[in-house]
């Protein structure tokens, strides 16, 4: 299918240039996915498509706009590219929007990141099943009695893409990408009905656990969910699990990019060699980790990918700045967006760290809550367990933490020896002090 | 790639989406045909899709048995125009076509896509949709027919027949107006996003509907700037509009908002922690009512038994004075559609009557699973999703106090202006909203501003808890309101009058 992408990506690259764009830029995604969800014992749900997209960024005139479609018919395609630069040319000028010097593109790493699975060609109707069959049954098995509902599902994609620009930069990517996943919702006390999720991705399949696993470790996490209540507003240390950390880290990543700073909407723009963290924060953009699921070359503005120290110890070193708005600030260009997160992890266990604290929450999950990337401001609910003197005692709900990033991560005191790879944020349980947690 | 996680959430604004939603402002020639208001016929006219087409692919779907089939078409062109840095500098434009093939056994889907809409591309999707049974095959009706409803939208003049040279100076009239209003405004963006969504439904039991939903907002980002503090904050108005909505003195209004909004916020403070009792101003933070009740009621987790309300319908929730409606019937509001999905004609349902639960919101599957009728709830985000049942746009009913006594009855507590987003865990019915904006509540009196702070709350004991409702019921209308469940997006609305929560956990920053 490559050939047919690059043919596709040239032609609309034809058609813009002779309907007089001085510039464009093409993405292509084409993509073929398999979709199965149990319950029951029973499919609940199977899905299967092969879609395309065309994405094309027109510069014309020193104007720009983005244009996408699914509709490819040859004489559609041709009418949308027309309009779409005739049309262009009708907004304000903005000389500052241009393709990249081509000296971003240079540099660009030949490596296999090991992102496309060979293996994808073997699944068949029947190991895409037993694959899911398995997931539920071991969720069902392990919930045993407290199982109100189980779903169980399992994924799977054949996706390439390729970026190509009328200056002469194209690039391809071809990957694979799988997950299971699975679900509980058990009985508890009342009209409680705790539920949990438990869900593995990567981008080659023997790099999933075992289905077994994943359905076991679906019901454990509905398990520990049983009886929560609220406790006291108090303040407290908490330790927040590795696969949500990212939520958290989100609010920190939105005010690096270089709109936020151009536009006056990051607590960040001004801090870059200053701390914003304490020294255990290292915080980490690597594009060329082998499978990882944010792995890559070039980013969508075909800059050449590195690896990047964001922060360092605490001291904020990197931002996010793409092209233009790298143009609008008077800054180098980086890259516009993370590709692989990491945050170095530790040496001890969430289990070690929890004895030490003695009294705490550990936080599984959030529920509702934003950040203020022009302030720091941020206020989430937490889902977790209480802890004391190192023992879990019982899990909470209802409650809240709220705080401000810059008075936050500064109080980051330790990261646990166990980083999360099933993200493009690879991140450790981490642990903070002195954490105001509303309840009653 | 998605995931399926039965979590919820919900988003109201449309100030600070425009890095992400694609919109744009131009429609090849060829769309100026769309300025035709009869949805009827474009299909066919369009891409041949004849009754004829329809029965066969349908017969494919139902090759292996099934209960029925049905087809989804979808044509939606959505556009965006965009101000940043004085100057309406970027435009979006997204074309999605394609259609859907969907195949029902019992509350088992098959379900297959594809963007050609050539037979043989659509008998290949009906046949793997038509996988999910295991009989011998069934014949479709033989005549489809349009079901009766209304035009809750009746718009006359298309947002894509507009030419560029008339937004352009709407666009550029809310920057102005936004600058003019304050010296501390330093940034404006604005944002003017329309779409239409044709769409048409053939199933296999004679329905053939076909719509054209229209839909648009106009949203301003203000960022300003005091003492060398910086706060962000802005508004939007929309719906189902067309140009004609759009007028100098909304543009007025939407300024005055957004930089009101913003300015405040230097004012502002984050509230203390802990339970206390909570007061909803009216309009928007109808967005409580969509988490602590309306997700719960949709019926395929009811169905399910994964819903804490799945074992109460017919029984109190609530006072008297509390009930509770999901509405798609209601003129221009974002959540509004003349029939659902899957064809069923919009309707009013009543959730909470009176203080008594009465009905879930129903898609096909679940009426069939529960004996019941559809509640013209089946939604999807486009094409290559299948129906489930979802929300449209949900309110209280105002009562008889007035919004001052309301707040006077809190005595210690905080005022909820504008709700940004919010979440809910549908089995323990447990949910949060981010208030973007409020006020303290002290002595019975609105005090020091508010603002950031995430509200905590269970659905079933939050309803007990509803202990007055104000008579100054509002529909939000924002443009904006996007409700996510199961990886789809389907615009929602909501609507409130000023009403007393008994206590609520509010996430703040002090003991």
């Amino acid at each position: 299918m490559k050939k047919e992408l690059y043919d596709l990506a040239d032609r609309a690259i034809k058609i813009a240039k002779a309907a007089g764009a001085d510039d464009c830029r093409v993405s292509i995604n084409g993509e073929r996915f398999v979709e199965i969800s149990y319950r029951e014992r029973q499919p609940e749900g199977i899905k299967e498509a092969t879609s395309r997209g065309l994405q094309v960024e027109i510069f014309v005139n020193k104007r720009y706009s983005l244009q996408a479609t699914s509709d490819l018919r040859p004489q559609a395609l041709k009418s949308f590219i027309e309009k779409a630069v005739a049309s262009t040319r009708l907004l304000e000028e903005d000389p500052l929007r241009t393709l990249p010097d081509p000296k971003y593109y240079q540099g660009r790493k030949t490596l296999d990141l090991k992102q496309y699975d060979p293996d994808y060609k073997k699944l068949t109707p029947e190991s895409r099943h037993s694959f899911v069959r398995a997931i539920e049954e071991s969720c069902l098995a392990k919930g045993g009695d407290k199982v109100i509902s189980v779903s169980a599902s399992g994924y799977d994609s054949y996706s390439e893409q390729v970026l190509m620009a009328s200056d002469g930069f194209d690039g391809y990517v071809e990957y694979t990408a799988f997950y299971g996943a699975a679900e509980m919702t058990a009985k508890d006390e009342g009209d409680r009905r705790p539920a949990e999720y438990n869900v593995a991705i990567a981008m080659i399949r023997k790099d999933l656990p075992r289905p077994e696993e994943i359905g076991a470790e679906a019901a454990s996490r509905t398990l520990s969910l049983l009886g929560a209540k609220k406790i006291k507003t108090e303040t407290l240390p908490i330790i927040i699990e590795n696969r949500v950390a990212s939520q958290v880290a989100g609010g920190l990543l939105q005010a690096m990019s270089g709109r936020s700073i151009q536009q006056k909407q990051s607590f960040l723009a001004d801090k870059k060699g200053q701390k914003v963290g304490s020294e255990k924060l290292t915080l980490i953009d690597d594009p060329f980790i082998p499978g990882g699921l944010g792995s890559r070359t070039f980013d969508g503005q075909g800059i050449a990918a590195k690896k990047m120290v964001m922060i360092e110890a605490g001291v904020l070193r990197e931002f996010y700045v793409d092209w233009y708005y790298g143009r609008k600030l008077g800054w180098e260009p980086t890259t516009g967006s993370p590709s692989n997160l990491v945050i170095p992890a530790g040496k001890r266990s969430v289990k070690e760290i929890m004895k030490d604290l003695g009294r705490g929450i550990f936080v599984t999950g959030f529920i509702g809550g934003n950040s203020n990337s022009t302030t720091g401001d941020f206020s989430i609910g937490i889902i977790g367990q209480f802890f004391e003197k190192g023992e879990i005692v019982h899990p909470v709900s209802e409650m809240n933490i709220a705080d401000n990033h810059l008075k936050f991560w500064p109080r980051l005191v330790e990261a646990a020896n166990d980083p999360y790879p099933y993200s493009q944020m690879r991140f450790p349980s981490l642990v903070f002090s002195d954490v105001v947690v509303s309840g009653l | 790639m998605k995931i399926i996680t039965r979590r919820s959430f919900i988003k109201t604004g449309a100030t600070a989406v425009a890095g992400t939603i694609a919109a744009s402002t131009f429609l090849p020639k060829g769309w100026s045909a769309f300025a035709r208001k009869d949805a009827s016929g474009y299909f066919e006219q369009e891409f041949g899709i004849s009754d004829e087409l329809c029965r066969k692919v349908l017969s494919a779907a139902l090759s292996k048995g099934g209960d029925f089939a049905d087809l989804f078409f979808e044509h939606t062109i959505s556009n965006s125009l965009i101000l940043e840095d004085g100057k309406v500098n970027r435009a979006a434009c997204e074309v999605a076509l394609g259609v859907g093939i969907r195949t029902v056994k019992g509350d088992q889907v098959g379900y297959g896509f594809t963007q050609e809409l050539s037979e043989e591309a659509m008998l290949a999707a009906a046949s793997t949709a038509a996988t999910i049974a295991s009989a011998s095959g069934k014949k479709p009706a033989s005549k489809f027919v349009p079901p009766k409803t209304e035009n809750y939208y009746p718009v006359t003049t298309l947002l894509s027949s507009v030419p560029l040279e008339s937004k352009l100076p709407l666009v550029r009239a809310v920057n102005e107006k936004c600058f003019s209003l304050s010296p501390q405004v330093r940034k404006v963006m604005v944002n003017f996003y329309d779409q239409e969504r044709r769409l048409l439904v053939v199933t296999s039991d004679g329905i053939k509907a076909e719509d054209l939903q229209p839909r648009s907002y106009l949203s301003s980002t203000v960022v300003a700037e005091k003492d060398g503090r910086w706060e962000r904050s802005g508004w939007n108005y929309g719906g189902r509009r067309d140009f004609s909505y759009y007028t100098p003195a909304l543009v007025q209004e939407l300024a005055q908002k957004a930089v009101d909004r913003t300015l405040v916020l230097f004012e502002a403070i984050q509230p203390p922690a802990g339970e206390m009792p909570v007061v909803l101003g009216p309009g928007v933070t109808g967005v409580l009512l969509h988490e602590a009740i309306g997700h719960g009621m949709e019926a395929d987790f009811n169905r399910k038994k994964i819903s804490t309300y799945c074992t109460m319908l017919g029984k109190k929730v609530a006072e008297p004075f509390v009930t509770i409606i999901d509405d798609g019937t209601v003129p221009y509001l974002t959540g509004s559609i003349n029939f659902d999905d899957e064809g069923t004609p919009a309707q009013k349902t009543i959730l909470v009557d009176k203080g008594i639960l009465t009905s879930y919101l129903h898609d096909r599957i679940s009426a069939h699973s529960y004996g019941v009728k559809s509640t013209g709830s089946g939604r999807r985000q486009s094409y290559q999703h299948y129906p489930i049942p979802r929300m449209r746009n949900t309110y209280m009913l105002g009562g008889e106090a007035s919004p001052e006594d309301v707040i006077k009855a809190a005595g210690n507590g905080i005022y909820v202006q504008d709700v940004a987003n919010g979440q809910v865990k549908i089995g323990e019915g447990d949910f949060a909203f981010y208030v973007s904006q409020g006020r303290l509540i002290q002595n019975g009196k609105l005090g020091a501003p508010i603002k950031d702070v995430n509200i905590m709350g269970n659905g079933p004991k939050m309803l007990a808890n509803i202990i007055m409702v104000a008579k100054d019921f509002e529909f939000a209308q924002g443009g904006g309101g996007s409700c996510g469940k199961g990886g789809q997006a389907v615009p929602v609305g909501f609507g409130q009058p000023t009403c007393l929560v008994k206590s609520l956990t509010v996430g703040g920053v002090r003991g």
